[in-house]
């Protein structure tokens, strides 16, 4: 099997700080991870990998420095990395974004599984994966809490999605996109030797050139979308304490809340 | 004494033993060198003293089991002594008329004293094989969740047996060919055992008399002989064994301290162990020095609660296993059998609290919590497969440098303080750098205990400053949980900020063990040098130099829980002690306390994860012992044993205060 997983490179936003240029990457711009979301689109392929043969290639857009994601990438078991990077396509929205992809993924070539996360916490749009489905033509099953079976042979995927009062089993052909949420596994956390092997890979780095793209059809000149994002304030908390057995400590933060007209 | 046909007939038995003998030894010491690393030969004077001091001092015995190290200080003693005895009595039978040391004073003292030895031997091994047989005591089993080869259990006893009357063999028969000796030759009154068993051959006839010394000559030697090829595949072979581990033991620089692996080298490919062969040569001599005692067992906490890991079930299971592939492994074979298919199970491995009672309890240097760790660093580094919520604590150090994955700052502690905590930018002269930890930094009670640590700092004048934000992880946690990748980041960054610091030409107080013991013991290799100090050692200091006065609270009864990584890692147990007795002087000692402290469970990176299944908590077995002293202050000295005692003091309706020294110090402090 052919597998593509999507994988984006954001700030730890547990870690936001005043220095960061608003949500953008920026090298100054604090510590910057692999999207969580990302990381179970990274298991989810490799496991698909390690059940039915093939390769896993994983795929990013974003600035140099976003090699490091792939670096993780690789450490943790995908076969091969390629970046998306052009100073043209800086602050491309998600369609564009989706449309950069979709070059990449047709110079990759043959695919038959695309694996994404359900968002990337930084834009937190949800909407680049689909967008890259809906211009490849292929189904999409998003929020996917379980893969119930992957038949590369029949060339079809019954996958589980996780709706907010339900879950809903989706049967699909192949080659098809989906969406990963947390539930569906445990990212693994890279070996010593996955590490290494990650230090030694060469990582491609497409521009605009090799996709074959013009510079004005990509970047924030082509973009429909424009944003600005604004750091939360920090808001002075109080901190109380509530002595006493657990049933008189719930009874006074009981009292507490309702004070408060929390409840 | 001997026939010219017996002479050649031992000549020919000996021969053959010793052939027998040197090809079953080169397959051990040739096994052992499979493993990695090196036995220890530098200083190799003081490295014989210890080994010899240890086989005839018996000295790591008898801190333990008074009954049954005073038995096997009789027959080791009886042993030692045989070596010179069986020479004596090879060359008496080989060279006719050769009597050592003759008859005088000299011959009347060796005959006297081999006779008594040989008493105390023959009943040393027979309250041995007492206990094992006829009284079955339970210290000798390991209980049945412990994975155990499966021809472990019957091949101790059988193996045990086969000693037991090897032993009372080969002395006994000592005995008897004196006894026959004396009836032979007439009374003597320096050997009253052998002679009291001469009365059993009174009135026989002088041939038979012969016959029986001549036999009993043979039995003592012969089984000697027949026994020497076989040690190798015995647990006996402890008697050499174990003094030559202890010899040939890597010096460190503290009990716990571990070894750096090289992640520069690109062509190595296998970090810590996976396979028997992937433990250092030291540690493959632990099986073969292991007597199968359970000593460590007896002190190992997770076993006493009921866990799946016993350190001697590790030994053995090494052992049965050499002993099964030892003709393979000696002659270069593969050994592709992963150590976590037999040696424990994975529950068992992740059990370990690193605290390091297996290890002080050992008689002959065995190092079982080294081979947990090995495997650990396999399981992490290779297989990346170790219990789930770890993987938290390591990407807090990674991104946030610190387990709790807090985001947060590290001077928030200090913001109900009445006076200003510099950091190193703001006091770069100060004298004492204050190293707060994770814990002091985010835990809500660590941060009681950092404040009432900087409080009795800046109450005495010390002229003290913290790193703030610059202060990161030591990698303790990572480090035994098997992450050396991680800690070696850890301390690499954290040895720049000290040095950068100037921490390397002042001292470095801390209220946590584990981050002490990593800056002062494991930092060094890799550049960084320090004068650490636990903070009851700044405070015992502070008191002998008048600095504070300690006001004694009478009325209050304290116990005092000692820190692995403060007592038996760090070898002090004083000075917490000191610096509570002045505050709280009515000190009562728990039962397990000082070098055969009980953990409190948390240690190991086993706070970063669930307790494996067992029986109990090891802090509630910990907090019970506390509570059965009657004292109504539980002291700690580390904020993790705080946290677990904490916890248990909760669970058990909270009938003791649990407080820090530092916090008791500073609340009796004079104003």
């Amino acid at each position: 099997m052919n597998i593509i997983a999507l994988v984006k490179q954001t700030p730890d936003t547990a870690q936001l700080s005043a220095s960061m240029d608003g949500l953008r990457l920026s090298a100054e711009g604090g510590p910057r991870i692999v999207n969580p979301w990302d990381e179970y689109t990274l298991e989810t392929a490799i496991q698909a990998r390690e059940e039915h043969g093939g390769k896993v290639t994983a795929l990013c857009l974003g600035p140099p420095e976003a090699a490091d994601a792939l670096k993780t990438a690789l450490a943790m078991g995908v076969d091969e990395a390629i970046l998306v990077s052009d100073p043209a396509m800086a602050d491309s929205d998600s369609l564009t974004s989706a449309r950069i992809l979709v070059a990449a993924i047709r110079k990759i070539g043959r695919f038959d599984l695309i694996v994404g996360g359900r968002a990337a916490i930084d834009g937190n749009t949800a909407a680049t994966a689909v967008q890259v489905a809906a211009l490849l033509g292929v189904p999409l099953i998003s929020y996917v809490a379980d893969i119930g079976s992957l038949d590369p042979e029949h060339r079809t995927i019954s996958a589980v999605r996780l709706l907010e009062k339900a879950r809903e089993t989706v049967t699909s052909r192949l080659p098809a996109l989906i969406t990963v949420v947390k539930e569906i596994n445990e990212p693994r956390y890279p070996s010593l030797i996955g590490i290494r092997k990650a230090a030694r890979a060469s990582i491609p780095v497409w521009g605009c050139n090799d996709l074959e793209l013009d510079a004005s059809t990509v970047g924030a000149g082509a973009s429909g979308v424009d944003w600005k994002t604004e750091l939360p304030t920090t808001r002075e908390a109080n901190v109380e304490m509530i002595d006493g057995g657990p049933e008189d400590a719930a009874r006074t933060l009981v009292d507490r809340l309702m004070e408060e007209k929390v409840i | 004494m001997l026939t010219p046909y017996e002479k050649i007939l031992f000549a020919v038995v000996a021969a053959v033993s010793l052939y027998l003998a040197s090809v079953t030894f080169r397959r051990m010491i040739r096994t052992i060198m499979r493993g990695q690393g090196r036995l220890f030969r530098d200083g190799l004077p003081g490295r014989v003293m210890t080994g010899i001091k240890a086989l005839a001092s018996q000295n790591n015995m008898i801190r333990n089991r008074p009954f049954v190290s005073l038995a096997h200080t009789a027959i080791a003693w009886g042993f030692i002594l045989y070596m010179a005895v069986n020479l004596v009595d090879v060359l008496e039978g080989m060279i006719p008329g050769f009597a050592f040391p003759g008859e005088g004073a000299a011959g009347q003292a060796y005959r006297l004293i081999v006779d008594l030895m040989t008493a105390a031997a023959l009943a040393g091994m027979a309250a041995l094989l007492i206990r094992r047989f006829i009284v079955k005591s339970p210290a000798l089993d390991i209980a049945p969740q412990v994975q155990l080869h499966p021809g472990a259990a019957d091949g101790i006893r059988r193996d045990s047996l086969i000693v037991g009357f090897f032993i009372l063999g080969h002395v006994g028969f000592r005995l008897l060919g004196a006894s026959f000796d004396i009836a032979i030759d007439g009374p003597d009154p320096w050997q009253p055992v052998a002679a009291l068993a001469a009365g059993l051959w009174t009135g026989m006839e002088p041939s038979y008399l012969t016959f029986g010394l001549h036999a009993s000559w043979w039995m003592a030697i012969g089984l000697v002989l027949v026994f020497l090829p076989w040690f190798p595949y015995s647990k006996h072979a402890h008697l050499f064994m174990g003094p030559f581990n202890l010899m040939t033991s890597r010096d460190r620089s503290s009990p716990g301290a571990m070894d750096d692996l090289d992640f520069e080298d690109e062509t190595v490919e296998q970090f810590g162990a996976g396979r028997i062969t992937d433990l250092d040569r030291t540690h493959i001599t632990d099986a073969f020095a292991c007597i199968m005692c359970n000593r460590c067992q007896d002190a190992c906490p997770a076993y006493a609660t009921g866990k799946e890991l016993s350190p001697a079930a590790l030994e053995v299971n090494k052992r049965y296993h050499l002993r099964d592939h030892m003709k393979s492994l000696a002659k270069d074979g593969d050994d592709s059998e992963p150590l976590l298919a037999y040696a424990m199970s994975e529950s068992a491995l992740w059990a370990c609290t690193t605290c390091g009672a297996c290890t002080e309890a050992c008689p002959v240097g065995n190092e079982p919590m080294f081979d947990i760790l090995a495997m650990r660093q396999n399981q992490v580094l290779m297989e990346s497969a170790f219990p789930n919520e770890l993987k938290g604590a390591f990407t807090g150090i990674e991104r946030n440098g610190n387990p709790w994955q807090m985001a947060g700052d590290r001077m928030e502690w200090t913001e109900t303080l009445d006076f200003k905590v510099p950091t190193v930018a703001e006091n770069p002269d100060y004298d004492v750098l204050y190293w707060v930890g994770c814990a002091g930094a985010f835990d809500p009670g660590a941060k009681d205990t950092a404040r009432a640590i900087a409080t009795v700092l800046h109450r005495s004048g010390v002229d003290f400053a913290v790193l703030g934000n610059d202060e990161s992880c030591t990698g303790d946690l990572a480090r035994r949980a098997g992450n050396e990748y991680l800690y070696s980041i850890a301390a690499e960054g954290n040895i720049e900020t000290l040095n950068a610091s100037g921490a390397d030409r002042k001292r470095i107080v801390t209220g946590c063990p584990h981050c002490l013991h990593t800056l002062k013991n494991e930092y060094g290799t890799l550049g960084g040098r320090y004068e650490v100090m636990h903070h009851t050692q700044l405070i015992g200091d502070l008191r002998n130099d008048g600095k504070i006065e300690v006001k004694e609270e009478e009325g209050t009864r304290a116990t005092y829980h000692d820190p692995c990584y403060l007592g038996r890692h760090g070898g002090e147990y004083e000075a917490p002690r000191e610096a509570l007795a002045a505050a709280r002087p009515s000190l009562v000692e728990m039962a397990r306390s000082r070098n055969r402290s009980f953990c409190c469970g948390a240690g190991g990176a086993q706070v970063w994860k669930e307790e494996e299944k067992g029986r109990e908590a090891v802090s509630d077995n910990r907090f019970r012992e506390a509570r059965e002293t009657g004292a109504d202050t539980l002291a700690v000295g580390c904020p993790f044993c705080a946290r677990m005692m904490n916890d248990a003091n909760k669970r058990a309706g909270e009938p003791m205060r649990v407080r820090d020294i530092a916090e008791i110090v500073a609340e009796s402090m004079k104003a």
